[in-house]
């Protein structure tokens, strides 16, 4: 990536996202001392373009838009190594996922979006079933995302081995996923809940 | 045997063990009834959420997790969890609410229950290693697994977070190697027993899933294992799965089979194939058990 000049001003340092972002993790951005534990470990660093340490270290200077911009987040495995080996208590891990679902809230948009994509499917899926239906999120998932040849090959011998259930149970009681799903809506709407 | 030795449990199994990960369900329920401990499954249990929900919306997280531990107060004895994702995640749910009085009471609200913060969540490692005991079950062991090598493959979530009450250290946990010496079997020391296999992008990103478990695969396999143990569905589709691919991609071979932890204590215990759903692992397992004299 072409390194942008940073340029902190009062303009360009917005704190109060950071706030938000430790309001929703339940962690402390100032805390980081910039060890880079977090980064030693993580192993999808290498396909970040901020590794975890930098990402506490962006928040810290408020350029959190340079996060969201980026893929660093939507690679974030959430593996935990990172909350697990920091010396100052930072719990990255959920830092990642404050980042994400601010990102998403926002829906701006977003080059990473197969992770998103499929995220979304997911919960779609429980919404819907109460369970996860793996063959479903999967056609679904390569239809929307254009890859309609992706794991083509592994599906036949899935289905043979019982791995992939063509057929699905759904949960009795629907009713009951749906009144959680909707009253954390309703939550929202109201502010009771970020 | 006096009652107080009687053990049993609420089962949750997670969505994998009902679809893709059935040889992991067939395996536990095999293996507990011999072991002589009762799994009564959950009624009407909801999906965890897993690492999606968490990922975008922490108290849609909360609440699936929190739902289902209301739901598992209906069956008697803790709650036994196979899939180290369902795991960490009703473990983590219920420190969070635990620590926190707002996130609780959102969650109550969300779910319209009181969420029960202090029923045990235990893995099935737990419930082996400790509940039942190593002796107990070394005494349950009829065909010793020996000569077997076996690389433990502890991923990512089934010790951390680390702030959580922990099945084991999170740094250097020996839950797996113990189970596994008391039936018998070798197991390895090797590099990447907590590393990462690239989970849950398996659907959005393989790419990062083939690398990661490539090195994986590698180093279990230059440190002599003859196969690799898990104890997570999504670690075993990972794996086994994509083995061949893995193999197509790096221009190499492992043949390395990839067992659930039932499936090879189930072994010891006398189970046979068909009750421990070995036909279904992608890798055939069945040439290195005949090699080893296990079937
Ligand atoms: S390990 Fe903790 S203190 Fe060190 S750089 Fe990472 S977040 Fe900061
Ligand atoms: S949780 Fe995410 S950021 Fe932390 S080590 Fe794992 S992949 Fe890296």
């Amino acid at each position: 990536m072409k390194k942008k000049k940073m340029l902190l001003s009062a303009e360009t340092m917005d704190v109060s996202f950071v706030r938000k972002v430790e309001a929703l993790s339940g962690t402390s951005v100032r805390r980081c001392f910039q060890c880079g534990k977090c980064s030693a470990g993580c192993p999808m660093a290498t396909f970040m373009e901020h590794p975890p340490n930098r990402v506490v270290r962006l928040l810290q200077l408020g350029q959190w838009r340079r996060i969201l911009e980026g893929r660093s987040i939507w690679y974030c495995a959430s593996c935990e190594t990172c909350s697990t080996r920091c010396p100052n208590k930072v719990h990255l891990a959920s830092i990642m996922d404050a980042l994400r679902k601010l990102s998403w809230d926002a829906e701006g948009p977003s080059k990473e979006s197969y992770v998103q994509l499929a995220n979304k499917l997911f919960l779609q899926n429980i919404r819907t079933y109460g369970r996860q239906y793996e063959m479903r999120l999967a056609a679904v998932f390569n239809v929307k995302s254009g890859q309609f040849l992706k794991d083509l090959m592994l599906g036949p011998k899935l289905i043979t081995k019982g791995k992939l259930k063509v057929f699905h149970q759904k949960n009795k009681n629907m009713t009951e996923i749906e009144k959680i799903f909707s009253r954390i809506e309703r939550m929202r709407e109201n502010g009771e809940a970020l | 045997m006096t009652p107080k030795n009687i053990l049993k449990y609420a089962y949750y199994p997670g969505c994998s063990l009902h679809a893709s990960a059935g040889e992991y369900d067939l395996s536990t329920r095999e293996l507990f009834k011999k072991l002589n401990i009762g799994l009564t499954e959950v009624p009407d249990w909801f999906c965890c959420g897993a690492t999606p929900a968490h990922n975008v919306d922490e108290l849609l997280s909360l609440s699936l997790c929190a739902k289902n531990l209301e739901l598992a107060e209906q069956v008697d004895g803790d709650l036994a969890v196979a899939c180290a994702a369902c795991f960490s995640r009703l473990k983590t749910t219920q420190h969070v609410l635990g620590e926190s009085d707002v996130k609780r009471k959102q969650v109550e609200k969300a779910i319209d229950a009181p969420v029960p913060l202090n029923g045990n969540v235990k893995h099935l490692l737990d419930i082996l290693a400790r509940d039942l005991g190593l002796e107990r079950l070394e005494q349950a062991v009829t065909k010793p697994l020996a000569g077997l090598k076996v690389a433990c493959y502890y991923g990512c979530l089934l010790t951390r977070p680390n702030d959580v009450p922990n099945l084991d250290c999170v740094e250097a946990p020996t839950i797996m190697e113990d189970v596994l010496k008391a039936v018998g079997a070798e197991t390895v020391a090797w590099s990447h027993r907590l590393e990462c296999c690239g989970a849950n992008f398996t659907l959005s990103r393989p790419g990062v899933v083939v690398q990661l478990s490539h090195a994986i695969l590698d180093s279990a396999k230059s440190a002599g294992a003859d196969c690799i143990m898990v104890a997570c569905p999504l670690c075993h589709g990972n794996l086994d799965i994509r083995q061949k691919e893995i193999e197509g991609v790096y221009s190499t071979q492992y043949a390395m089979p990839v067992f659930y932890i039932t499936q090879l204590v189930g072994l010891a215990a006398g189970l046979g194939a068909d009750k421990l759903g070995l036909d279904a692992l992608i890798v055939n397992p069945m040439p290195l058990l005949k090699q080893k004299q296990l079937l």
